[in-house]
């Protein structure tokens, strides 16, 4: 790894990660009334990262494993605890790092209709992407916590302030249940860290896969009458799982939802619940893959109950966001269901659909987003007939729920499949059956879907929405690359497989007995 | 008593810090008879002036070898830590009386020559291997303690508080000093360090040699001063005088009894540990006597920190709701105390220091507001911080500071304790740190709590007059929240190099 060293190059992702910082700073110095400079900041300060992302994505060395981009630094140093600036990317982080950023940009357009907007809103919405893509880039277990609970305030403020009616419930019971997972993260954190050699202590990630995988942990204290790597493995996949969320952790997932302000839902569905999947493939699975490989099998049945349970629970709502929110619940169950089969192609699919449900996702809930500043309420059944006034939203909202429906052609459909093969193929047999399951979900989410679009946009046009302006080009400015990225990925899908095989690769190895 | 022959020739000037107190004391108290002002901040700043010298004394003598002073003060690194920190600490209540809109309407001279009183106290408690010269300093520490809660007389919620903290005070005193009249029976001496290196079957004897002889008689002893010492650091089931004293005295007090009495508590039960137990040297039957104070102390630990938050959680006054969740806090930092060794209470010290930087940001908040609208309620804070962003930013490091959420100090503290407890004895005591993360998570609630009515309620038709200076103040207590988590090195130095109690003991 390179020094620390303040040239653009060397360290990128640094800039990455603090330019929104800049720019929070720079706005509180805006007086609140001028919002057109706060919001010209905020522009700025959520696209320079953007670009450099995609600098770093085209920059990255795709016949080359391991991390790059790599940066190490001493950070706190005290004679048994030391912590490091250590961050570097790999084929699995980028893909979601560059997501972030464009998600992060579009959230920007899409806050103009947000009541009571005001300077704080888009500082804390900076610090918000501060907090995400320090996880996202982290190498190192502390740095990687601290980032983790970085992102909770400020979620906390956007949905507690600019949220809907019960938005002070949502927001607490938001930042309850994801500080409880973390703590259970810090508990089994800190064992990780004193099960080490004497003197030996790291927080690196690698290093700790390295023991993970390689020599295995040393046997060390029980808890509950479990081995040391079975409860490390729960609780780190407990605090994963939780902001995922999967079954039977979901449930603080469609309040949020349904309460914060459009492009809050749409970064929480879009980047917070990736946080999740993406922190078992980096802070738990391969740290103890044993205890993993042992209950792989529970995580692949709490997959499907996931899809089935999160696609069911869709299918009776009638708050189109809350509809939207559950069926996050049943396409991140393909991402568990992908992980827990143990197979590269599930794997690789796992990784693919958190990329793809981050665009879908966010699409839909800008789509919902849409109808909700004309008519107010969100009741699928008081709606009707909306894509006669508005023909260009239909379409487009069209394109945004296929692309969540997984219809081939479109990028939901490669991920799942590949997730679905990838099951088929574990070793475990077991995991046929769940598939077969899983499939049913498949089914049940064309239904809720196909049954939504159907009551808002067809059927006999209820008199109230006549006088609907069409879609506008502020609204389609924040929709449109995210349904490229949907249409685009699902012709093209290798222009992030090729990126995440190296990381798959690299990943297989470390869960892969006798690595 | 063999050791009061060994006068030291520069006792005195081993006293300075102290002396500089007294003496400061003693003038402020002349200068309010001579001056005759109902507001003097002259006072305050005379005061504060002579808390700063003090301080630069020990700053002096901070690298200085441990000594004695007249044989029964003992000058160490540790006890210069706890000073500093009084001086710091009352530095800033002194500063609060000054600024607080409330006590305006009552005469003030005497609250810096208590608050120095009671600093001298405190000098003397953390200061000092004697026993009779700890109960000593508690006592001169709760005393004025007494008369400062109940310093609005005219009130009846100030008067009930010194009543209760009297009763409560006067009773647990008691229990510990019957504790220790016992281990003076059982042993000969008062002296911690004779008690721990005793040799022989002669008076003075060894701790080791009491426990060997008569094990009750220790037990019932420990049991009576770890009883004394839980009243003073608002300890289950010896804390239910705090949240009606910490409600009933004047703001600036509660700060002082939550900070710098309850720090003094700390050091001095530290300090009882480390000497009597914690020594390498020490026989093996001393050492094990430790380990089971260390499970007893666990259980005191788990205990305080779940009655804390649970009932801070029901709290509708912020006033009472920051008494129990100093209660929490002292759950928190014994269990460094149960670790029983030098990570353990390094652990403890350092939570101290992050202790003091959140707490005082929580008391100076509710200060500025309880000034301004006359109420300490949550309801009363409705939309103020959209009103006074700065104060009400400060406020939300703070509380994330108080959570231990990264990226402030109070993490790292929790860290710390969490890093320390889960090490011992192979992971002996895993439930404790479960159990303080989980408290974390309730303590989040009633935490936030504040934020919410701070930012998510609508604010009412009341203006608040700005208060520049302890704005200043709050927003330096919440940058140095921040940095000392981004970087720590310097009060995790301090702290280690302060905890000298265990590798120089006789």
């Amino acid at each position: 790894m390179e020094t620390f060293n303040l040239d653009l190059p060397s360290s990128i992702l640094a800039w990455i990660t603090f330019i929104p910082m800049i720019g929070m700073a720079a706005i509180m110095f805006v007086p609140k009334t001028n919002m057109t400079l706060v919001k010209g900041i905020t522009y700025v300060a959520t696209f320079i990262p953007f670009v450099l992302a995609s600098v770093v994505y085209w920059g990255y060395d795709k016949g080359h494993s391991g991390y790059q981009y790599a940066q190490e630094a001493s950070w706190i140093s005290i004679n048994n605890f030391n912590v490091f600036w250590r961050v570097g990317v790999d084929g699995l982080s980028l893909p979601l790092v560059w997501l972030t950023t464009i998600l992060l940009f579009l959230a920007v357009p899409a806050s103009e209709t947000v009541p009571r907007v005001s300077k704080a809103y888009f500082a804390l919405l900076l610090m918000l992407e501060v907090g995400i893509l320090g996880v996202f880039i982290s190498l190192d277990y502390f740095l990687f916590y601290v980032f983790w609970e970085v992102m909770l305030l400020p979620m906390y403020f956007l949905i507690g302030i600019w949220g809907g009616p019960k938005r002070e419930y949502a927001a607490i019971k938001f930042f309850l249940y994801t500080l409880a997972g973390s703590v259970l993260m810090l508990v089994a954190l800190v064992a990780l860290y004193l099960n080490q050699p004497d003197g030996m202590e790291t927080f690196s990630i690698p290093a700790m896969m390295a023991i993970g995988g390689a020599q295995g942990w040393a046997a060390g204290p029980e808890l509950l009458g479990m081995q040391f790597t079975t409860w490390v493995f729960w609780f780190l996949f407990i605090g994963f799982a939780i902001k995922i969320p999967c079954f039977p952790f979901h449930t603080w997932l469609p309040d949020a939802h349904v309460q914060a302000p459009t492009p809050i839902s749409v970064i929480l569905a879009g980047i917070l619940l990736k946080l999740g999947g993406y922190g078992l493939i980096r802070g738990c699975f391969p740290i103890v893959p044993d205890a993993f490989r042992d209950n792989a099998y529970i995580l692949g049945v709490l997959g499907v109950i996931s899809i089935v349970y999160g696609a069911y629970v869709a299918l009776g709502q009638t708050d189109f966001k809350r509809m939207v929110a559950y069926s996050s619940v049943s396409h991140m169950g393909f991402v568990l269901l992908g992980m827990a089969a143990l197979t590269e192609w599930g794997m690789n699919g796992a990784a693919l659909q958190m990329f793809n449900h981050g665009t879908s996702s966010a699409a839909c809930f800008l789509v919902v987003g849409v109808i909700y500043d004309r008519a107010h309420h969100r009741d699928l059944n008081a709606f009707g007939g909306v894509a006669q006034p508005m023909p260009r939203y239909w379409a487009l909202a069209t394109i945004a729920f296929f692309a969540s429906l997984g219809l081939p052609g479109m990028a939901g459909f490669v991920s799942e499949a590949m997730t679905l093969v990838g099951s088929f193929q574990s070793p475990d047999p077991r995991f046929r059956i769940l598939v077969l399951i899983a499939a049913l979900g498949v089914v049940l989410t064309g239904a809720y879907i196909l049954w939504a679009l159907q009551r808002v946009f067809l059927g006999p046009l209820n008199e109230k929405y006549k006088d609907y302006e069409d879609i506008t080009g502020r609204e389609i400015f924040s929709l449109a690359p995210l349904l490229f990225l949907c249409v685009f990925l699902g012709i093209f899908p290798y222009y992030l497989l090729d990126w995440m095989d190296v990381g798959v690769i690299d990943l297989m190895k470390l869960l892969s007995p006798g690595s | 008593m063999l050791l009061l022959n060994d006068v030291h020739t520069t006792g005195i000037s081993l006293l300075a810090p102290e002396l500089i107190l007294v003496a400061t004391s003693l003038l402020v108290l002349a200068m309010d008879l001579i001056w005759k002002e109902r507001n003097s901040s002259r006072l305050g700043w005379i005061s504060i002036a002579g808390l700063g010298l003090a301080a630069f004394v020990l700053l002096l003598a901070f690298q200085k070898e441990p000594d004695h002073a007249f044989g029964i003060v003992r000058v160490d690194r540790f006890g210069n830590f706890f000073k500093l920190f009084t001086c710091a600490a009352l530095a800033v209540v002194m500063f609060f009386v000054m600024q607080d809109r409330r006590e305006r309407k009552h005469r003030i001279g005497e609250y810096y020559f208590l608050l120095l009183g009671a600093g001298v106290g405190i000098f003397f408690m953390v200061g000092t291997n004697n026993l009779l010269l700890l109960v000593l300093g508690l006592e001169l520490l709760s005393l004025a303690s007494y008369a400062l809660a109940g310093f609005h007389k005219g009130e009846k919620r100030s008067a009930e508080a010194a009543m209760k903290y009297i009763v409560f005070g006067g009773l647990s005193a008691g229990v510990m000093v019957y504790g220790i009249s016992l281990l003076y029976g059982l042993t000969g001496t008062l002296d911690l360090a004779v008690m721990a290196s005793a040799t022989g079957e002669d008076l003075p004897r060894s701790l080791a040699t009491a426990i060997t002889q008569s094990p009750g008689a220790v037990a019932v002893a420990m049991v009576l001063i770890l009883g004394g010492f839980s009243y003073k650091i608002s300890v289950a089931p010896f804390h239910f005088w705090a949240p009606d004293v910490y409600e009933g005295a004047p703001t600036p007090v509660t700060t002082f009894l939550a900070v710098a009495s309850k720090a003094a508590g700390f050091g001095a039960l530290l300090r009882f540990i480390a000497v009597l137990f914690m020594n390498p040297d020490a026989a093996e039957a001393v050492q094990d006597y430790g380990l089971q104070m260390g499970s007893l102390i666990a259980l005191l630990a788990a205990v305080t920190m779940t009655i804390g938050n649970l009932a801070a959680l029901r709290q509708e006054s912020v006033k009472r709701m920051l008494a129990y969740s100093s209660v929490a806090h002292a759950g928190y930092i014994l269990v460094g105390v149960t670790a029983m060794n030098t990570e353990g209470f390094e652990a403890a010290m350092f939570y101290l220091v992050a202790y003091y930087l959140m707490n005082l940001g929580a008391f100076g908040f509710l200060l500025y507001f309880a000034g301004e609208t006359g109420e300490e309620t949550y309801e009363s804070l409705n939309g103020m911080g959209r009103k006074s962003p700065v104060i009400g930013v400060s406020m939300v490091v703070f509380l994330v500071s108080l959570t231990g959420l990264p990226p402030m100090v109070g993490f790292l503290g929790k860290w710390k304790l969490i890093q320390a407890i889960q090490g011992v004895n192979d992971g002996q005591y895993l439930w404790l740190a479960m159990c303080l993360v989980l408290n974390s998570v309730v303590s989040l609630y009633y935490y936030v709590r504040v934020a919410k009515h701070l930012f998510l309620k609508e604010p009412g038709e009341r203006s608040l007059k700005p208060a520049p200076a302890l704005t200043g103040l709050l927003v330096v207590l919440a940058v140095l929240n921040l940095f000392f988590m981004l970087y720590a090195n310097p009060i995790v130095e301090w702290t280690n190099a302060s905890f000298d109690l265990v590798s120089s003991a006789e």
